[in-house]
């Protein structure tokens, strides 16, 4: 066998093993140390702070826990959120976060480390990330190898897609989520080889911790019911299919309903009735096998297909017709959303106007993923080739969360996991086939290493620490080539057709293929390894610089490389901590609302749980009213503060100006009647100067960004340094209003509702009176004139 | 150092404010008006223990306020004529005293003065300048515009049994504002005349009839008016100033006898400078039905019981007396709308004590507590005590449901089933059962 470089010979094949297995773990813990360190960027350029705004929540969800117990949290109704309607926050909360951090806390404090609350919850996402890694390892294992199971992990150690939502500081559900999708899918794919209740009962278990953990759980609710399906339909079914499915669903559908704010949704949600129908089919198919092993006769096993549709047909019109009846919920908006991408911003405005709800844009893609992206389809490809069940499982994962992260950019996050596994399938059959010495020879002698390629680090004949399972495993494949016999080997033809320059063919055809030489590897090779290398490159750029930053203090360079730090949010949420009374109802849009009650602990009308629209939608009309109009809804409502965000005179985008249309639309929802959106144009313009519409103008959100801002240029034209316009040198007053505080780049201005006036009169006369002017000489009524005739 | 001084004022004339013995009053007295000529009215104040301090309007000194801070707990306002004031009294600055807990007690004329423009931001609606009020009635040799008005005894303000005051001066329309308080209405044939002379009143009636100003006639005016503020400080306007002097106190008359004149300056200067009709709530307590302490939260259905403590001022002791004199208090249990109103009845047996109890809505949210009592004349008494109303805490549900019988079923059926079956299947044939397994597998 004639080989391109030459390997030690005198190893035994326990010694590679162990070195292998050892290396693996070095590196594993390498691919961990990586992925954790990459995410604290954040803490290092800034400080160890909660990020962003639903993290916030979770932070003081998780102090109510940590002080206060567990059963404290579970009955938590808090008071100040959406004032006055309060929140029963034990109810309306997915737990799983909390709990994790809670029992992180309380373990490390049992071990007497007093590690303070806030550090576990910040350093909560990385931690979880090098799990993240661990479980794609062992999931990209069961699809490939030990070799394209590391590259996996330490893709998802470090990919953009997934660092964005789990930097230090960012302690949101996902921090946890995606290693519980990971791991519960891994779980799922071993108990579907083993067939194994045991795993079976584990995915269940897993999925039990994601339903407590994240909303995301209904794409593992819907993903494997899928994969059942599909595999039904390919003729896989399964004694195995069937143990692991059924465990799964029954355990796992009855654990999750124990979680509050699930409930009964597994049995009376649209949602849900995928997984509810697959488990009924399995039934109804186990049920016809055990029939037909029973019974040889053609005629009957004909009358079992036509009963066994006839029932399917029926279950899935028993379903349609309990939706219809109002049995089952259909589905909600937010699912509608992800079919048609522009029925939310047709009927739910507050879904439209997250920003992380919108289509994905293209190039987000690349910078997210980087190379992977190129890769991914040719793994997917490569799942093709062999097509065992759980190739089929990545196929269709590959195809469902590519769709929806085209629709949605949070949906990103879902699609991450799979491009990083399908491409290390891809990347890691590449390196082995050119990392594989053999050179090829007019001997025939390939057949048997074509099945499992060497790993990269050993380089010799693969290790085989379990041989049973590889006969197994070959058993398997042998079964599948029997069901699906003309499928694959189509399927696989066209591959290897497509790959042929690219890998090695591996099919049996007779044709003489392979590498010949070491320039030809190394091209690729070194090629292969420069885009690592870049990808390294790329991912460190992405994290330090777009993903790190905290958005509760902002950083902005200066001309000569300095770093300066905006901390007006924080300034400004101290502020209302130290100034104002502890009831003060402070009223803001609702991005803000978790923000303020987690750092300025003061009651919110609205926050980012937006469970409740026509609260919402209130808000909403207050900020777009004019200001008599907006003043008996903030005194309903017990304001006493009113906080926007400005960004004009610093430049900041993301403020309230530039929200200011979702809120007049989403008001508009409510009221239709007295907010309508085309007031707010000049023509088809969104502008804010001269030229802004006279409701633009009067509403109290334009009043309150440029109250007083032409006084900070000194009587030239005052410039809107976000939207580039000019706004008029005569600004807006108030009277209903005075400003309170403005922090030091104005980016957060708060305002206080003034009480009512002493003497009973409309705030505005009263101001009126106060500046002196002239009051109207007001007449008797005219019931006077009556008396009088 | 001084903002501490001026704290230390607000805190002194705080806490002397509620002592009437030692109050100090500033008169604001114009000079063309005579003091010994006010001797009855200002003799009757000095002996109720105010101590006054006389000043023209035009002085510098003594200044009403010192940074800020009103210097004197009552100002009376006797300038009806005086169109230019010292700096220190401008409409802006009287409103400011207002807000600041200072009463006011003022006196119009039919001239045209800056106190004009001030009666407007009481809601109160002066005629064109010089039309004094004129009445026909009764026959008496005095001038039409020296009128003997009927006391009406509706008015918890005065008195029951005051005779008729002599008037002279302007009326007033009354605004819409509930604050104003009536305290003495114009007779119902009088009228305001922009001459003293008669010969014009019917080319008025027509013009009112057209349109135009409107009739100045007639009981619906007003002639002395209070108001009250937000804040309880109180301020009355009366049409003209000759009816507190001691020559309309001692004016016997058309009908005989004497005038009801000083009696009812007194009692308008009585509530004015808070010796009246001033009520206040001194606590209020809420706890579910049968506890002792004030609970955090409330849960919904939970019986409540809310009371609340009110005493009324006693002028004569100087005191807070517990006070159960009003009937129709309510208690409103709101959020956003009320859920519940309820009347808060006095408790029988214990004074000054107001109680209700009801059943919490099956309604979580934050709900307050409203007490909001204000009828003409008294103190205004508002309260807000905002508290948490959650849902049961997970053990507090009922445990056993007779609706949940089929899970209970459920579950007791699939127990014992198991029980069977890994029964049978240990007690039963062993081979067979393997075979049988190892098919399935």
């Amino acid at each position: 066998m004639p080989a391109a470089y030459p390997l030690p010979s005198d190893l035994s094949p326990v010694t590679v093993a162990n070195t292998a297995s050892l290396l693996r773990i070095i590196a594993l813990a390498l691919i961990s140390g990586a992925a954790i360190a990459s995410r604290l960027f954040a803490v290092i350029n800034f400080e160890s702070i909660i990020h962003e705004f639903d993290p916030w929540f979770n932070y003081r969800a998780t102090k109510v826990l940590a002080s206060q117990g567990f059963y404290e949290f579970w009955n938590w109704f808090d008071p100040t959120a959406w004032y006055p309607l309060g929140r029963v926050v034990g109810g309306t909360i997915y737990p799983g976060l909390m709990a994790t951090s809670g029992v992180i806390y309380n373990l490390l404090h049992a071990l007497n480390l007093p590690v303070d609350i806030r550090n576990v919850c910040v350093l909560l996402a990385p931690g979880f990330s090098a799990l993240t890694a661990w479980a794609t390892y062992m999931f990209t294992k069961e699809m490939k190898d030990e070799s394209a199971g590391l590259l996996a992990a330490a893709f998802i150690g470090i990919v953009p897609g997934y660092i964005s939502r789990s930097v230090a500081g960012s302690y949101d559900n996902e921090a946890i989520a995606i290693f519980l999708l990971m791991f519960t899918f891994f779980a799922w794919i071993k108990a579907l080889k083993q067939g194994s209740a045991f795993w079976g009962t584990i995915t269940a278990v897993f999925y039990f911790y994601m339903v407590a953990a994240w909303g995301g759980y209904a794409f593992i609710t819907n993903m494997i019911p899928l994969h059942a399906l599909v595999l039904l339909l390919m003729g896989r079914f399964t004694g195995r299919l069937y143990v692991a499915y059924s465990s799964w669903y029954a355990i796992g559908t009855l654990s999750s309903m124990q979680v509050p704010f699930v409930g009964f949704q597994p049995v009376r949600t649209s949602e849900h009735m995928a997984a509810l129908g697959v488990f009924g089919l399995l039934q109804i198919v186990a049920f016809g096998q055990l029939v037909r092993a029973h019974v040889s006769s053609k005629q009957f096993q004909e009358l079992l297909l036509a009963a066994v549709i006839s029932l399917g047909l029926i279950g899935f019109f028993g379903i349609v017709g309990l939706t219809y009846k109002g049995w089952i919920a259909p589905w909600t908006g937010r699912f509608y959303s992800l079919w048609d991408t522009g029925y939310a911003k047709k009927y739910i405005p507050i879904i439209a106007s997250v920003s992380e709800h919108q289509p994905t844009a293209w190039p987000s893609f690349f910078m997210d993923l980087h190379f992977l992206i190129f890769l991914f389809p040719a793994g997917v490809v490569m799942c093709f080739r062999t097509l065992r069940d759980e190739h089929i499982f990545v196929i269709i994962y590959a195809v469902v969360a590519s769709y929806f992260a085209g629709v949605m950019v949070r949906l990103m996050l879902t699609l991450t996991p799979v491009v990083c596994v399908s491409a290390a399938v891809a990347l890691s059959s590449l390196m082995d086939t050119y990392l594989d010495p053999t050179e090829p020879s007019v001997e025939d002698d390939k057949s048997e290493s074509s099945n499992t390629p060497s790993t990269g680090t050993s380089a010799s004949r693969p290790a085989t620490p379990a041989t049973s399972k590889k006969t197994k495993k070959n058993k398997e494949k042998e079964k599948e080539k029997e069901a699906s016999a003309s499928a694959g080997s189509v399927l696989s033809e066209l591959v290897s057709n497509v790959t042929s320059s690219a890998v090695a063919a591996k099919s049996a055809t007779t044709a003489e293929r392979g590498v010949f030489g070491m320039d030809t590897r190394l091209v690729v090779l070194l090629n292969s390894l420069g885009l690592l290398l870049f990808f390294v490159v790329h991912c460190t750029w992405v994290t330090s610089n777009a993903y790190s930053s905290p958005s509760v203090v902002l950083s902005s360079t200066s001309s000569d490389g300095g770093k300066n730090l905006i901390d007006d949010f924080r300034e400004a949420y101290h502020w209302l901590r130290q100034n104002t009374a502890e009831d003060a109802v402070v009223m803001s849009w609702w991005d803000y609302g978790y923000q303020i009650a987690g750092m300025a602990d003061r009651p919110t009308l609205v926050d980012n749980n937006t469970w409740n629209n026509t609260h919402i939608a209130t808000v909403g009309k207050a900020m777009s009213s004019p200001e008599d109009i907006a003043y008996p809804i903030l005194r309903k409502h017990d304001v006493s503060y009113v906080l926007i965000i400005f960004g004009g005179l610093i430049g900041y985008s993301g403020d309230d100006i530039n929200k200011f249309l979702w809120m007049v639309r989403i008001a508009q929802g409510v009221w239709p009647d007295e907010i309508q959106e085309p007031n707010y144009f000049n023509r088809g313009e969104y502008r804010v100067d001269s030229e802004a519409s006279p409701a633009m103008r009067d509403s109290l959100m334009y009043k309150m960004s440029y109250y007083r801002f032409a006084e900070l240029f000194g009587g030239q034209q005052p410039v809107d340094r976000v939207r580039g316009q000019h706004v008029p040198v005569q600004g807006p007053t108030l009277d209903y209003l005075e400003e309170a505080y403005t922090t030091e780049n104005w980016i957060v201005r708060i305002y206080e509702v003034k009480k009512d006036d002493v003497l009973g009169r409309d705030l505005k006369i009263a101001n009126a009176f106060n500046q002196g002017k002239k009051r109207k000489r007001t007449k008797p009524m005219s019931r006077r004139k009556a008396i009088g005739a | 150092m001084r903002l501490l001084s001026s704290a230390l004022v607000t805190l002194l004339t705080l806490t002397t404010f509620s002592f009437a013995s030692s109050s100090s009053v500033l008169v604001v007295l114009d000079p063309s008006l005579d003091r010994e000529n006010y001797s009855i009215f200002f003799g009757g104040l000095e002996k109720r223990g105010y101590n006054l301090t006389f000043r023209a309007p035009k002085d510098t000194s003594p200044a009403i306020t010192d940074y800020g801070v009103s210097n004197y707990d009552h100002v009376i306002l006797f300038a009806p004529d005086t169109k230019s004031y010292a700096k220190d009294i401008t409409p802006q600055s009287l409103v400011g005293l207002l807000s600041e807990n200072t009463n006011l007690l003022i006196a119009l004329s039919p001239k045209q003065t800056p106190l004009t423009s001030l009666a407007a931001e009481f809601s109160l609606i002066l005629p064109p300048p010089e039309t004094p009020l004129i009445s026909h009635h009764p026959a008496r040799s005095e001038p039409q515009t020296t009128i003997p008005v009927t006391v009406s005894s509706s008015s918890p303000i005065l008195t029951p049994g005051i005779p008729p005051v002599w008037f002279t001066g302007a009326p007033h329309a009354l605004g819409s504002t509930p604050m104003l308080v009536p305290i003495l209405r114009a007779p119902a044939e009088s009228f305001a005349a922009d001459s003293t002379s008669d010969d014009d009143s019917d080319a008025l009636v027509t013009a009112s009839e057209k349109g135009g100003e409107g009739l100045w006639a007639g009981s619906q005016m007003g002639l002395v008016t209070g108001f009250q503020t937000n804040v309880n400080s109180r301020v009355v306007f009366a049409g003209g100033v000759k009816m507190f002097s001691d020559e309309y106190a001692t004016k016997e008359l058309p009908s005989g006898g004497p005038p009801g004149n000083a009696l009812f300056a007194t009692d308008v200067a009585a509530w004015v400078f808070q010796e009246k009709l001033k009520l206040r709530i001194d606590a209020v307590d809420h706890r579910r039905v049968g506890e002792s302490e004030v609970p955090k939260m409330y849960t919904t259905n939970d019986e409540i019981v809310y009371t609340a403590h009110i005493s009324a001022y006693d002028s004569e002791t100087s005191t807070w007396k517990p006070y159960s004199g009003i009937d129709d208090l309510q208690l409103e249990f709101t959020m956003l709308d009320p859920h519940i109103r309820t009347s808060l009845p006095p408790v029988p047996g214990s004074p000054g004590a107001y109680q209700v109890q009801f059943r919490a809505p099956d309604r979580h949210g934050v709900f307050k507590f409203v007490l909001n009592w204000k009828r003409k004349g008294y103190s205004y008494l508002e309260s807000s005590t905002t508290v948490p109303v959650v849902p049961p805490r997970h053990d507090q549900y009922p445990r056993f449901l007779s609706a949940a019988w089929p899970y209970y079923a459920g579950a007791i059926s699939t127990s014992a089933g198991f029980f069977l079956f890994a029964a049978l299947w240990l007690a039963g044939d062993v081979k067979g059962e393997r075979k049988k397994g190892s098919k399935v597998e």
